[in-house]
C-alpha cells in the first residue's frame, strides 16, 4: 500500500472508484462479520415484507467500503478523524453493485497535524445511494516520512 | 370520520417530548466479545479490505501500535450484544423468517409511541478519537434521544428517531463519539 504525505495530496485529489458487487453470498460474510443479524440483511423474503424491495447491505458494511476507499488513498499512517453525513439515501440490495467515489475538497494544517476533508459518496446504478458525506482524515508530513 | 393528513403524527408527540432524554441514564452496556484479531479479520473478509494494520502485530507496531487494531467503522460490531447467551432459548421455531426471542441488534424505542414493527438505519456520524486495539472490549455509554421527526416514506408511516451516546473501553475512556438515526415504522 503507497502511503500518501500530507504535502502530496491535493484538493480534487479522486478517491476510488472501487466496486463492491453484492450477491446474497457476500451480504450473509457481512452479516456475520460485523454482526448486524437483522433479517432486512440477509432474508429476501423477510426484506420484502418490510417494504423494501430485496435484502440490502447494511450500514457497517456500508460505512467499511467508504474505509477501504480511504485507506487505500491514505497508506497505512494515515488516520481517521470524522465520518459525517453518512446518510443512506436508498438500499443497496442484493443483485446491486455499489461504486465508491471520493474527492478531496480541503487542505489544512492544525499544528504539526496535516489534515483533509474527503467528500466521500457510494453510487448504485445511476443514483447516489450513501452521502454525499464529508470524512475528516490525517496524514503525515513528508518530514516524518523521510525522518 | 377520516383521519387528517397529520393525525397520525400526534401519535409521535410522546416521543418527541423525551427528545434530550438518555433512554438508559448514562448506563454502559458492554459488547459480549472482544476486538479478537480473529473477528477483526473476519470483518475485512467481505470488504475484501487489505490493511495490514488490521492483520500483522509486527506492522502495527512499526506503526506505534500495541496490536494490531480494528477498522474505525468496526466499531458498534465489538460493543454488540450476544445472539444467545447461557441459560437463554432463542430458537424456537422452525418457521422460515421467524426471528430468535431477543433480538441482538435492535435500538431503543422509547415508551409511549404508536406500534411500530420495523426499522432501519438512515444516517451515521462518528468522531474517532483513536484506534481500537486487539484485545480491547467496548461498550456504548448512554442512549440520548436527540431527535424524533415523523414522516411518511415508501415504506409505510413512521419517524425518523435521532440517538448520541459514546463508545468507551473497559477503563472508561471514550474512543468514539457517535450519532445514529432510524427510521420506525
Amino acid at each position: 500500500m503507497t502511503q500518501k504525505t500530507w504535502n502530496q495530496a491535493e484538493v480534487g485529489d479522486a478517491l476510488g472508484p472501487i466496486a463492491f458487487p453484492l450477491s446474497v453470498y457476500r451480504l450473509i460474510v457481512a452479516a456475520a462479520a460485523n454482526r448486524d443479524f437483522n433479517a432486512i440483511h440477509h432474508n429476501s423474503e423477510y426484506a420484502k415484507s418490510t417494504g423494501a424491495p430485496e435484502m440490502y447491505a447494511n450500514g457497517m458494511f456500508l460505512q467499511g467500503m467508504w474505509e477501504r476507499t480511504l485507506r487505500e488513498y491514505m497508506g497505512l499512517a494515515g488516520t481517521l478523524r470524522r465520518i459525517a453525513g453518512f446518510r443512506m439515501n436508498s438500499f443497496n440490495c442484493v443483485g446491486e453493485t455499489v461504486v465508491v467515489k471520493g474527492e478531496v475538497v480541503r487542505k489544512w494544517q492544525d499544528g504539526e497535524t496535516g489534515l483533509l476533508e474527503v467528500k466521500m459518496w457510494s453510487e448504485n446504478g445511476d443514483r447516489i445511494t450513501v452521502g454525499p458525506g464529508l470524512v475528516t482524515l490525517t496524514l503525515p508530513m513528508d518530514a516524518a516520512i523521510d525522518a | 370520520m377520516s383521519e387528517t393528513s397529520d393525525d397520525w403524527k400526534a401519535a409521535w408527540r410522546p416521543v418527541i417530548n423525551q427528545i434530550g432524554a438518555d433512554l438508559v441514564d448514562g448506563a454502559t452496556f458492554f459488547g459480549i466479545d472482544r476486538a479478537e484479531p480473529g473477528a477483526i479479520r473476519r470483518y475485512l473478509e467481505p470488504l475484501e479490505f487489505e490493511c495490514a494494520l488490521h492483520t500483522d502485530a509486527e506492522t502495527a507496531r512499526a506503526y506505534g501500535f500495541a496490536d494490531v487494531t480494528a477498522p474505525y467503522t468496526a466499531i458498534s460490531t465489538w460493543a454488540a450484544a450476544p445472539v444467545w447467551e447461557p441459560g437463554e432459548q432463542m430458537f424456537t421455531s422452525a418457521e422460515r423468517n421467524a426471528l430468535p426471542a431477543r433480538l441482538s441488534v435492535k435500538p431503543a424505542m422509547p415508551p409511549g409511541g404508536p406500534p411500530v414493527s420495523n426499522y432501519f438505519a438512515t444516517d451515521s456520524e462518528v468522531e474517532y478519537l483513536r484506534p481500537v486495539l486487539a484485545g480491547e472490549r467496548l461498550g456504548r455509554r448512554g442512549n440520548r434521544l436527540i431527535g424524533c421527526s415523523p414522516k411518511e416514506t415508501r415504506v409505510g408511516r413512521g419517524a425518523f428517531l435521532s440517538y448520541e451516546w459514546d463508545v468507551v473501553t473497559e477503563a472508561g475512556e471514550v474512543v468514539a463519539r457517535q450519532r445514529a438515526t432510524m427510521f420506525w415504522y
